[in-house]
């Protein structure tokens, strides 16, 4: 008798952003805030730093700004190199970030000044989350949906799956596993690095190796390169 | 009314309108600004309240009534505001209250959401009847005169919520402060697909020659749209390039100054036979939709901008544009990805230059923009935006809601 698989519901959130009114326009001023603002302000400049689709240099928000207005690229690599995943919860993030801060301050005390208009804005978001009617059951639906559902649906399962779940999988690779039982597939997804695409490229690197696995399936290793 | 943003839209988009409009349906949301015609508010919102009528919630759009002296004393807020100095004494301040509050008896205020846009209704709050209020602000409020902006506050922190375009023009009041940029419309006349017969029947109306590259600048005759800086910039060109100038604007009702600066800058073009100085009658979106599929290149180099949608609208139709890096602009030119953002009247001819000669990479940046207000500057965003807002504020606590 075949198994009964809990299909995959792909699901979008979209996020309107606000203010919190607090605005920082140096590195101490940087610093200061980054203490003490609201743990949504630090979740939206550094999780949901990739739901900006486009290419920038550094892996979050104060590290961008950083480097590109302050012109502190030391810092800004510091920055960049913090993994925001390997914290249990953002208030240990926020004292990482403000730790890193610190130690290049007591380096560099004097940094400069952004100009009048190029400070950095503390945001935060409001997000939705709905389901985008996409369901799919095995992996060559899943191969289908994964190329053409939006970006933001992306970001939901591969990113926002993370601090949602408290662990480091993401929804992909966990009902690739769970109800597909393919453990292989389920850890190279893990093994991409989140850091290092933008959604499109997340979205390229996890269609090659489902196409790969689907493939395989079809019509085994030895006649994958030939066939196609 | 959706239907024909399919395929056009990012389509989850068009999923979270629907989601909303079910949750929203039957509810009322009134729009009240201060003129249907000129400026890009009165653009948005002619498109955007048939689609949120469509979704079921019963939406109206009023303009408040004033005289000559009202529209010149909100002029002046509009002006301070951006950061120029103005005079504005008591008796105007309380004449901008009494013109609200006459207007606050004309018209029904009762919906379950009401959007105010910009300064010159703000006081309709004192009037509030019932519902969700917002306050809707489009203008760069980045660096204002600190007494005008003061007075604003006053009303504005007595709304649920106010809404900015940027981050940066927030106001730290003590009330949720929303960032939604505005949008412009694929289906418009301003911006739908035009044959070359069209596109050829506007330049023969207004005598534009086809032989020569054309510079282009759509927009109000207003110092910060710096129309003057264009031609000094075009001169500059000149010396290198043959090329033309098209400086093309509507009147807007709100606008007393757009007379005075528009015979300003025909002075300043000395009759140049290479220079066009277009004033359009409202309502000329098919025009203005030629000339910028006409162009060559196409600037906004303002000096002050709320957003200035005229660089999606050009984005869209696959140009590039070179813009004043103020305001909005710099969030829809990624420098040197989709346009280059400049920072004086020499920086604008330089890149000019590069565009009239660099085709190869007018292409290339003009495919990245279009793609890039397709999924940021689309009026269905928008609208997603404001129905999201309006949401939240009806189902307060927390920072994620399921649908």
């Amino acid at each position: 008798m075949e198994r009964t698989v809990e299909p995959f519901e792909f699901r979008q959130c979209v996020s309107i952003r606000r203010s919190t009114g607090k605005k920082a326009g140096n590195l101490r001023g940087l610093r200061d805030l980054l203490a003490v603002v609201n743990e949504a302000s630090i979740f939206h400049h550094v999780y949901q730093y990739f739901l900006k689709g486009h290419i920038l240099e550094y892996t979050n928000d104060f590290a961008q700004w950083v480097g590109e207005t302050l012109e502190e690229s030391p810092l800004s690599e510091h920055l960049s190199n913090t993994d925001p995943y390997a914290f249990g919860n953002i208030e240990e993030l926020r004292n990482r970030l403000v730790t890193v801060i610190d130690e290049y301050l007591r380096e560099f005390p004097g940094p400069k000044e952004a100009l009048p208009g190029s400070e950095f804005y503390f945001n935060q978001t409001v997000t939705l989350v709905f389901p985008v009617e996409v369901k799919v059951k095995n992996l060559a639906e899943f191969l289908i949906a994964v190329k053409y559902v939006d970006g933001g649906s992306i970001y939901y399962h591969f990113y926002e799956a993370r601090t949602r779940l408290g662990s480091r999988a993401d929804d992909f690779s966990r009902w690739i596993e769970d109800a597909l039982g393919k453990k292989e597939l389920a850890e190279r997804i893990r093994t991409i690095d989140l850091f290092m695409h933008t959604i499109e490229g997340i979205r390229d690197r996890i269609a090659e190796l489902v196409e790969e696995e689907v493939r395989s399936d079809m019509y085994g290793h030895q006649q994958t390169t030939a066939v196609f | 009314m959706l239907a024909q943003y399919s395929g056009i839209a990012p389509k989850s988009d068009l999923m979270l309108l629907q989601k909303l409009g079910e949750k929203l349906k039957g509810k009322s949301f009134l729009h009240i600004n201060s003129t249907r015609a000129g400026g890009g508010v009165a653009e948005i919102l002619q498109r955007m309240v048939p689609i949120i009528n469509s979704l079921g919630i019963e939406t109206r759009w009023e303009t408040i009534e004033g005289d000559a002296g009202f529209f010149d004393m909100t002029k002046k807020v509009h002006n301070a505001l951006q950061g120029n100095f103005e005079e504005i004494s008591e008796d105007m301040w309380q004449y901008h209250l009494e013109v609200n509050r006459r207007n606050a008896e004309r018209l029904d205020l009762e919906a379950d959401a009401v959007l105010i846009h910009d300064p010159q209704p703000v006081p309709l709050i004192e009037y509030r009847k019932s519902g969700k209020w917002m306050w809707r602000c489009h203008i760069d409020v980045s660096n204002p005169v600190r007494e005008v902006r003061s007075n604003i506050m006053r009303y504005a922190r007595r709304y649920d919520a106010a809404v900015f375009s940027v981050a940066k023009f927030a106001m730290a009041m003590d009330i949720s402060e929303f960032i939604i940029p505005p949008s412009i419309d694929p289906s418009s006349e301003k911006n739908r697909e035009l044959t070359a017969e069209e596109t050829d029947e506007t330049l023969v109306k207004y005598h534009i020659p086809r032989d020569k590259q054309m510079i282009l600048q759509v927009s109000r005759f207003d110092r910060f749209k710096d129309p003057i800086g264009v031609i000094k910039a075009y001169r500059l060109v000149k010396k290198y390039n043959d090329c033309i100038l098209v400086l093309a604007g509507s009147p807007a009702t709100d606008d007393p100054e757009g007379e005075a600066v528009l015979n300003e800058v025909k002075e300043y073009a000395e009759n140049d036979p290479d220079i066009f100085i277009l004033l359009l009658p409202p309502f000329s979106d098919k025009d203005i939709n030629a000339l910028q599929r006409s162009a060559t290149v196409v600037l906004q180099k303002s000096l002050r901008e709320g957003f200035g949608l005229t660089v999606s609208e050009t984005m869209w139709k696959g140009k590039p544009v070179i813009g004043g890096a103020v305001g909005g602009i710099p969030l829809q030119i990624v420098h040197g990805i989709t346009g280059f953002l400049v920072h004086s009247v020499e920086g604008a001819a330089f890149r000019i230059r590069q565009f009239l000669n660099n085709p190869g990479m007018v292409k290339r940046m003009g495919e990245k923009g279009r793609e890039y207000v397709r999924t940021n500057f689309l009026i269905t965003r928008q609208t997603r935006d404001y129905l999201s807002v309006w949401y939240v504020l009806e189902n307060k606590g927390g920072e994620f809601f399921e649908l």
